[in-house]
């Protein structure tokens, strides 16, 4: 990690995804706030390269990026008459000075801690993040399958039409 | 895999769960079975528990999974609760389910999912199982609540869903930061470091993540300033899921809420803080809540503003376990106490409330008028329910009060118990305004309501348990009291 | 770090290819625009009516079911990295895990999320094989 080349790529890739997460916010048109969402995405994979965490960034970028986006994309392809605009709101002023008051916050305490600082490369090889899935976190691992599979099974329930519900009713 | 043991009240009933799935989808034409699979993996989950009870705890056992799980009198008592209150709202859907026709095999499953969701988390000691744990009870109930298909059904799902995601976000956010200033997610490591001399110079990091998980948490237990989304949830969910959201959730967030703020946060540099904090949060609760409340003319509407004031009552045994010798210890039990009695009052209120607009076919508090009339069990079982929310002796609500509102003179809360006894004042007025419509009045319909033998049988567990504890509340005190010490330890 | 070189190499020279085509073609390509050159689909149709038209929610649970089973097997990866210190524990676990998204998945097909055209249809039946046994004859109506 020596040289200035990963710290000229951090603040690019910062600066892509804050410019890139801004674009998703004041765009008016969903399906643009859509793309800048990816990009923004792509974005935080870089980070995730950075941090030599090689595995997650392929996981963000396989289903965030992948599969995700392409979810968004069927929620706006699939909702005909609905606007496809960000609407307007009248919380917008608030919303904001809100929002720089809590980022100046933030900024503040992040500045004013004292972080821990990881001298050795952390382990987050995939062979050490598959060791630690099925030996120490074992248990929020198959609660995640559990999770998608209920998520799976809603999504399903909320999903279907009044003639599919009849037909299955009647099985 | 000495794991199997420690989690096998959660197998039972996710293997119900699943069993369910299976059955509905491979044999349609057994359907009717359905609920029983339930019923029968609550069955085995509870006796499941009640083969730990009186056994010694070891560490080992409270530090199962490489400590992100534990074993342990607290996670016992919850399971009970929510093994408990899932019995009886799958007894109270029956009808509901088998009227609505559809989906009978995802709506048993889903709730059976929660169930599990909900008692992974009073027994999680880690961040990461922590938000697995939430995100699995509350994702399925985001589904029940927009289970109908009507509009404002629908309404209550998006905005449970939307509010809940901010929630979670906020308390990823609260999570991260924590794991930032401590280098782990094991809830004794951060108690650890909160604990030791170097956490003062990250004092404002602290606090920050401190408050983001308060307001995570906030929506989960559904306090002010994080209730607006509870009155509309409540009323436009299916009955059955309301009573349901109404208690679960709101036990399991404050299960999880005692565990982490007194093992992770509870060293004297964070716990003044947080402890002003709920009892300012307890105060406006219980206020708002009330006041809200008594204007109100939808029953559900009304349970949903009485549940936030209640969540206020809890809140004063979470504000009072940084104070007197028996530090945390009656507090914490107190909470415990009060969301035991408040689970199976709350239900049984809920339950009534099911069997009667189901048929009458409203929700209205007037059409509630002389039902007494129309059917004396429905109405004596739904006043009893009242009248122990009301906190008036000797019910188990008032035991519970008297419990907390001890605790919370104790830990020199005193303006905070006056607040808290006002308060029950205002709440008598409206819980008894509504007893009171099921005696009187009414007189243009003596047409009878009859109830199936499964709102029945449900109506009868919620109304014996609080009956029973309200007579002889020693047992479920003394069990809160251990449970609480776990944590103390 | 190390060896992303190449990886940057390959970004540079894929957006290159892509950024130096479109750019030639832009800057030395004749152009003579037409009002049916310029039009979305320049063979083919006019277009008819919205493009917006309701879509049928299958696509989105076709959707919601991949990102599903992608999440599924993104999970294989860390898991065959660490195959063999995880030895037959780490087996037992991961085969819970895809037990449980089995129920997702038995549930899904039964439920007929999968099925996409005329088979739904309860009343359809799939036509016999034809043989010489039911071979019909039709008189397609030429009168005689």
């Amino acid at each position: 990690m020596d040289g200035s080349g990963p710290v000229v790529a951090f603040w690019l890739l910062a600066a892509v995804t804050l410019v890139a997460a801004g674009g998703v916010l004041v765009s008016r048109n969903l399906l643009h706030a859509v793309l800048f969402l990816i990009l923004a995405f792509i974005g935080v994979a870089g980070h995730f390269v950075l941090l030599s965490a090689e595995f997650l960034a392929m996981a963000q970028v396989i289903i965030y990026v992948g599969a995700i986006s392409v979810l968004l994309l069927f929620a706006i392809l699939l909702t005909p008459r609905a606007g496809r605009d960000n609407g307007e709101t009248k919380a917008f002023p608030v919303g904001a000075l809100l929002a720089v008051a809590l980022a100046a916050v933030f900024l503040f305490v992040i500045n004013d801690t004292n972080w821990k600082t990881v001298s050795e490369s952390p382990a987050l090889a995939p062979e050490a993040l598959g060791e630690a899935l099925l030996t120490s976190w074992v248990l929020p691992f198959e609660i995640a399958s559990v999770l998608l599979t209920a998520a799976l099974v809603g999504s399903i329930m909320l999903a279907r039409t009044a003639e599919e519900e009849a037909e299955d009713a009647l099985a | 895999m000495n794991g199997i043991d420690t989690v096998g009240p959660q197998l039972s009933v996710l293997g119900a769960a699943g069993l369910i799935l299976v059955v509905d989808a491979l044999m349609p034409q057994h359907r009717r079975m359905l609920p029983f699979i339930a019923l029968f993996g609550l069955i085995v989950s509870a006796l499941w528990t009640v083969s730990w009870v009186g056994r010694d705890f070891a560490p080992a056992d409270i530090t199962t999974f490489d400590g992100t799980f534990s074993l342990d009198q607290y996670s016992a008592f919850f399971y009970f609760v929510f093994v408990g209150i899932t019995a009886t709202v799958v007894l109270a859907s029956i009808d509901w389910v088998n009227r609505e026709g559809r989906g009978q095999g995802e709506y048993y499953a889903l709730v059976m999912t929660v169930c599990s969701g909900l008692m992974f988390l009073s027994a999680s000691r880690d961040l990461i199982t922590i938000f697995l744990s939430l995100e699995l009870s509350s994702i399925p109930q985001y589904i029940l609540a927009g289970w109908g298909k009507d509009k404002r059904s629908s309404e209550a799902g998006i905005k449970y869903l939307l509010v809940g995601a901010v929630a979670s976000s906020l308390l990823l956010y609260g999570m991260a930061l924590l794991y930032g200033a401590t280098g782990t997610t094991l809830l004794d490591g951060i108690g650890a470091y909160v604990a030791s001399p170097e956490a003062e110079a990250n004092r404002g990091l602290l606090v920050l993540a401190m408050v983001l998980l308060m307001a995570g948490f906030g929506f989960k237990m559904a306090v002010v300033p994080f209730q607006m989304w509870v009155p509309d949830v409540y009323q436009g969910a299916p009955t059955p899921v309301a009573a349901f959201l109404s208690v679960g959730s709101k036990g399991a967030a404050f299960a999880v809420v005692v565990r982490v703020f007194i093992v992770a946060l509870g060293a004297d540099l964070l716990s003044d803080d947080w402890s002003m904090i709920f009892a300012i949060l307890a105060a406006v609760s219980m206020t708002l809540g009330n006041v809200m409340a008594v204007s109100q003319t939808d029953i559900k509407r009304m349970l949903g503003y009485s549940s936030i004031a209640q969540a206020g009552n809890f809140l004063i045994g979470l504000a009072a376990v940084s104070g007197g010798d028996e530090r945390f210890t009656l507090g914490a039990s107190g909470v415990l106490l009060f969301v035991a009695a408040y689970a199976f009052t709350n239900l049984g209120a809920f339950v009534a409330v099911i069997a009667i607009s189901q048929r009458i076919g409203s929700d209205q508090i007037k059409d509630y008028a002389g039902m007494w009339r129309r059917s004396p069990v429905l109405a004596l079982g739904l006043a009893f329910c009242l009248v122990s929310l009301t906190g008036i002796p000797p019910t188990v609500g008032f035991w519970a009060k008297l419990y907390i509102f001890n605790a919370g003179i104790r830990a020199d809360l005193g303006w905070l118990v006056i607040i808290g006894v006002l308060n029950s004042v205002v709440s008598a007025y409206y819980y008894l305004g509504v007893a009171r419509q099921l005696f009187t009045g009414g007189d243009e319909s003596t047409e009878r309501v009859p109830t199936s033998p499964s709102i029945s049988l449900s109506l009868g567990a919620a109304t014996l348990g609080v009956l029973v504890f309200s007579i002889i509340p020693m047992p479920l005190m003394s069990a809160a009291r251990d449970a609480a010490e776990v944590l103390t330890k | 770090m190390e060896g992303w070189g190449g990886v940057a190499i390959m970004v540079a020279l894929g957006v290159g290819f892509g950024a130096v085509n479109v750019a030639l073609s832009y800057f030395a390509g004749p152009r003579h625009p037409t009002p049916e050159k310029e039009a979305a689909y320049e063979c083919g149709m006019p277009p008819v009516g919205d493009a917006r038209e309701r879509q049928s929610v299958k696509f989105y649970l076709i959707a919601m079911i991949f990102l599903l089973f992608d999440i599924e097997v993104a999970f294989l990866g860390p898991w065959a990295m660490a195959l063999r210190d995880l030895g037959w524990p780490g087996f037992i676990q991961i085969a819970l895990f895809f037990a449980i998204l089995a129920v997702a998945f038995i549930y899904v097909w039964r439920k007929g999320v999968l099925d996409w055209g005329p088979e739904t249809d309860p009343d359809y039946v799939r036509p016999p094989k034809p043989g010489p046994a039911v071979v019909k004859r039709y008189n397609y109506g030429t009168g005689n």
